[in-house]
């Protein structure tokens, strides 16, 4: 499950706060539009809902920051990088080891059947 | 134990220090990490899972050594990213050893034998090496073949140097008792000062999350390792932890006592949770509601975390705190009895 891809809608059922603790949480770069329209990329590492004027930080995607940005500064912020956590790697790592480990041991039974004749070999 | 006098003279100083000044909370061991960058991709880590422009970042040397100077804890770990690919880790060792901190230096010990040349044997020098069991067992934890092979030559390649070095293993669910204590023996027969020992966290971000062992499976495990120790294993850490981690103690969490460091800040909570950042070590302890972590809070992100991160500081304060805690570590170093 992953919020790549993701464009909210801040409305009655999606508040801009419950976008941002997405986007804190959210291990890729995303684009925060701003009321004005202005867009900047990058990756929200932090926010702080707790204080007198609640703001999240990013460094950008040229990883210059970290910026500050005031809560009420934000219109929404879209999901737009990729999703450094999702995937399997640890699915992807033992299936490979087992294919690995097959076809050692078909290349070994070939060897054997090559090198041993049998009974009524030639 | 393998802690040298030295070392535990000052962390047992250090402790009875905050303890006479009636400080409450104070941090033991500072994680250091300078960047995120790793040249491994282990399928139970939480700290790489970043974007490119993150992990080309790094911390500088200045950065570094203020957030040790703010925070004053004893001891530095230097965990990562691989801290070997720091550009300048020679240059913050340098710095942290000229302030008497006990680093350790957390590597895999794939770039340990090419940059050796970079560091000087000291007391206060550890090179802490990632082995996560034998030969097949850690190269499957680190998603790749040879790197214990590689890890090997490293710590081989220090010694020789006279490098203090240590092993440090994380186990996840399916480790194997039997498989562990030859893994024990096999690392204290290549002359490692000691080991180091925890059981792996769920990080939410790590690609595995079927095999991080719960609490009881934690005690199963520990326990058959553990009980009839060789009076050879030797290993770098409290061992009241050791037996917490056997299910013969019972301690609650100290999130602060392994305050963590980054190039976003001071994290919140502790070393494993990343709920947040604060600008300063002060803000952290003053403003996190440090209430809401550990068993007790009722937490379940902390439900069945006994990583040392959290619970070694508790062990180490247990000690100092009474003098039943004392002897009882005395106990445990002198028989050596787990």
């Amino acid at each position: 499950m992953t919020l790549e891809g993701w464009i909210p809608q801040i409305n009655e059922y999606t508040s801009l706060q419950e976008v941002v603790e997405f986007a804190f949480d959210y291990r890729g770069n995303t684009t925060v539009v701003k009321g004005d329209g202005s867009e900047i990329v990058g990756y929200v590492f932090n926010r702080n809902s707790d204080a007198p004027e609640p703001f999240i930080q990013l460094f950008d995607e040229r990883g210059d920051g970290p910026f500050n940005i005031p809560y009420r500064d934000i219109a929404t912020i879209k999901f737009t990088g990729k999703d450094t956590a999702a995937g399997n790697s640890w699915k992807a790592w033992v299936e490979r080891k087992e294919k690995e480990k097959a076809l050692r041991g078909a290349a070994s039974g070939a060897d054997r059947l090559g090198s041993d004749p049998g009974p009524h070999g030639s | 134990m393998s802690v040298p006098v030295s070392q535990m003279y000052t962390v047992a100083s250090y402790v009875i220090k905050q303890k006479l000044s009636g400080r409450k909370r104070y941090p033991l061991v500072l994680m250091l990490e300078p960047l995120f960058r790793c040249n491994l991709a282990c399928a139970g880590c939480g700290k790489i899972q970043y974007p490119a422009q993150i992990l080309k970042k790094h911390l500088t040397v200045e950065q570094c050594v203020r957030a040790v100077d703010e925070c004053g804890a004893p001891i530095v770990s230097i965990p990562g990213g691989e801290p070997l690919m720091y550009p300048d880790i020679d240059k913050l060792v340098i710095e942290l050893v000229k302030r008497k901190k006990y680093v350790y230096l957390c590597t895999n010990a794939i770039l340990l034998k090419e940059k050796l040349h970079l560091f000087s044997p000291s007391k206060y020098l550890t090179f802490s090496v990632h082995m996560d069991g034998l030969r097949e067992d850690h190269d499957e934890a680190v998603c790749r073949d040879g790197v214990f092979d590689e890890a090997v030559v490293g710590i081989k390649a220090a010694l020789e140097r006279g490098f203090r070095v240590t092993t440090n293993t994380t186990l996840f669910d399916g480790a194997s008792p039997l498989r562990m204590r030859q893994f024990f023996d096999e690392m204290m027969n290549l002359g490692v000062e000691g080991m180091m020992l925890s059981p792996g966290y769920s990080y939410s971000k790590a690609p595995d999350q079927e095999h991080f062992l719960r609490q009881t499976r934690t005690n199963q495990l520990f326990s058959e390792m553990l009980s009839r120790n060789k009076r050879q294993w030797k290993f770098n850490q409290s061992p009241l932890f050791l037996r917490f981690l056997m299910g013969k103690q019972d301690f609650e969490c100290t999130p602060w006592g392994n305050p963590t460091f980054n190039m976003f800040g001071w994290q919140r909570p502790c070393y494993l949770l990343q709920e947040g950042y604060a600008a300063t070590f002060q803000e952290l302890m003053e403003t996190t509601r440090w209430e809401n972590y550990g068993k007790k809070s009722g937490n379940e992100k902390c439900r069945d975390c006994m990583v040392h991160c959290g619970y070694e500081a508790t062990a180490v304060d247990y000690t100092f705190s009474s003098v039943k805690g004392f002897a009882e570590t005395v106990a445990v170093t002198l028989t050596g009895k787990l």
